[in-house]
């Protein structure tokens, strides 16, 4: 394992952060982290990479203690934040070569890295300006190099590709999914994308510092998400037929939606009113719709 | 291996400083006021100053020299002034990094937090240091162009002075911005000290000149006495110079007296020494205090969320 966190618990003050979590990171997986702002997704983090310290639980990382000496794990560890903490005023070569010293990394050995990176992420045509000077998706190609600037195990994202644009998110996708089929990088990532959290291996839902559910994200479609029976013809028909039953309908310009709890659910509807179903879909439940079961709440709208 | 992460956060630090050109202006609003000052009226006060105490002696000295005397005065202000507002400034990179987060970022490096706490230190003192010594460059390129009679052993000193009173300020500094964590307290901070510092050590004006009472004040603060070192280094080639044309013993008490070259508690007068004890000894608490704040800080590790 590469993270194993227990009984985790952080307060600020009387405000109860991160309360009795628990869960375990496996090597070389894309761990998601859900929830929205405030539920204690930054704070589990920044206590893993020893920004923070823990009121309670245990937290092991690379299988050592972080209440032990952490120059170890640090040196393994990467991370991106949320808001770009790059030295505004400086080049990004000059951040990348101050960043690089901290983990031993000097002179020719520094020079061959940024040219790795510069391969990786295109670092040469911005590394003279100044970060204040870069677009937010330039500034995010340089967050993700200082990250990676040491060759780390284990990468943490704390909603990387927030504020970006579509391209320029896929961009970053793409470069962290090399990475892992490459190098069998661990990611752990906290994001407000779904589709995001969809592609994950693993997910863990955190609301308001608890875990609220876990699971593979086909586990919890299966176990939490609506499936759609979006249908096209007879809809007068269909949409007294599911209201009268107590179903949930939408009606739309050329189609109504009527939710069902799972694909069973949505057969036997079919099964037993087949002459409503002359052109229609099964959409099944998204993670925005397991979100929403989980927690009663919007992400899009938190 | 952790020296040479030292050295690196130190140039990191250097550098964030002098590529913020608000900051760096911010830290020189101390000379360009005594600047202004000195070209738009004080010089020429000064030199009426020394032109009547002299003329009590009957004594006339040539231009030159109480050319040379009056930038010297307003030297030793600007030197040991700036080595406390500089290095407020230039500490401001520490409170930045906190409020960016940059701090943050350093401390998922394998780099251990005392180590951080030094480098802050150690940058903000060269940066300090550079500061004073470019300042100091143009000034004796001034009193050269102006009337030169400051021996090389009292150059030396003043370089010792100014080491000194960088120190001094770099402690001050760390000791008050370690309480600091937002950008309106910084920039607070920096304007008061950089606006007010300059008089409450008598730097713009000679201590003579105050009410006792404030008089007695001032004396009270150890900033006073980094001026004092300062006025007894820069001004005593000229007094010397003033000796040898035949200025009496009570002549050169007269001119040191009335521009603090003489700094006296209540009827004492204050050898040189005592300064340097004086301030040497404030830097060593400062250093205790400072040195305390860091280990309790990183005891705590009280470090906010991530920006």
């Amino acid at each position: 394992m590469i993270i194993e966190i227990e009984n985790l618990r952080k307060t600020y003050k009387d405000v109860v952060a991160v309360d009795d979590l628990s869960f375990k990171v496996k090597e070389g997986e894309l761990f998601a982290f859900l929830g929205v702002n405030g539920a204690g997704k930054s704070t589990t983090i920044n206590i893993i990479s020893g920004i923070l310290k823990k009121d309670g639980g245990t937290v092991k990382v690379f299988g050592e203690d972080i209440d032990g000496k952490t120059e170890g794990i640090k040196s393994k560890l990467g991370m991106v934040f949320q808001n770009s903490v790059l030295d505004k005023r400086l080049s990004v070569y000059d951040n990348m070569k101050s960043r690089a010293a901290l983990y031993g990394i000097f002179g020719k050995d520094f020079n061959v890295r940024f040219d790795e990176l510069d391969g990786l992420l295109g670092l040469k045509d911005i590394m003279k300006r100044p970060v204040c000077k870069l677009s937010g998706g330039q500034r995010r190609r340089a967050d993700i190099a200082r990250a990676l600037i040491h060759k780390p195990e284990l990468l943490i994202l704390d909603e990387p590709t927030t504020g970006l644009d579509p391209q320029t998110r896929q961009a970053v996708w793409k470069v962290i999914d090399d990475l892992r089929k490459t190098r069998g990088l661990t990611v752990f990532l906290t994001t407000h994308y779904m589709e995001e959290a969809a592609v994950a291996d693993y997910v863990v839902i955190l609301d308001s510092g608890r875990k609220a559910a876990e699971g593979t994200p086909h586990d919890l479609k299966t176990a939490y998400a609506t499936d759609i029976i979006r249908i096209y013809s007879h809809l007068d028909e269909a949409e007294g037929l599911f209201s009268s039953n107590g179903a949930a309908v939408r009606r739309e310009r050329d189609h109504i939606d009527v939710c069902v709890k799972g694909t069973a659910a949505a057969t036997d509807f079919i099964v037993k009113n087949p002459d409503l179903f002359d052109d229609y879909e099964v959409l099944k439940g998204d993670m925005d719709s397991v979100f929403l079961s989980v927690t009663g709440k919007n992400i899009r709208e938190a | 291996m952790e020296l040479k992460k030292l050295w690196a956060l130190v140039r990191r630090n250097m550098k964030c400083y002098f590529k913020d050109k608000f900051l760096f202006l911010v830290s020189l609003i101390t000379p360009m006021i005594l600047l202004v000052l000195f070209i738009t009226f004080l010089r020429s006060v000064y030199l009426d100053s020394f032109r009547d105490i002299l003329a009590k002696f009957g004594f006339t000295a040539p231009d030159k020299l109480l050319d040379g005397l009056a930038g010297s005065w307003l030297l030793s202000s600007v030197v040991s002034v700036c080595a406390v507002t500089v290095a407020i400034c230039s500490n401001a990179v520490m409170i930045q990094d906190k409020i960016e987060g940059s701090i943050n970022d350093l401390r998922t490096s394998p780099v251990r937090d005392t180590t951080l706490s030094v480098s802050y230190f150690i940058a903000n003192f060269l940066v300090t240091l550079i500061v004073m010594l470019a300042v100091i460059a143009v000034g004796f390129v001034y009193l050269a162009a102006v009337g030169w009679y400051i021996p090389f052993e009292d150059v030396l000193m003043i370089l010792l002075d100014t080491l000194c009173c960088v120190l001094f300020g770099t402690l001050l500094a760390g000791v008050i911005e370690s309480f600091i964590s937002t950008q309106g307290a910084i920039s607070a901070v920096s304007t008061l000290v950089s606006s007010l510092y300059g008089f409450i050590c008598g730097a713009y004006m000679p201590l003579s000149q105050f009410a006792n009472g404030v008089k007695d004040f001032i004396c009270v603060l150890p900033g006073t006495y980094s001026v004092g070192i300062m006025r007894k280094h820069f001004m005593g080639g000229y007094v010397d110079k003033l000796a040898e044309l035949g200025l009496p013993a009570e002549g050169q008490k007269a001119i040191l007296d009335g521009f603090d070259g003489n700094i006296y508690v209540g009827s004492v007068q204050m050898p040189l020494w005592s300064m340097y004890v004086i301030l040497l000894g404030t830097c060593a608490l400062l250093l205790v205090a400072y040195i305390t704040i860091v280990v309790v800080r990183n005891r705590k590790h009280t470090a906010k969320r991530a920006a």
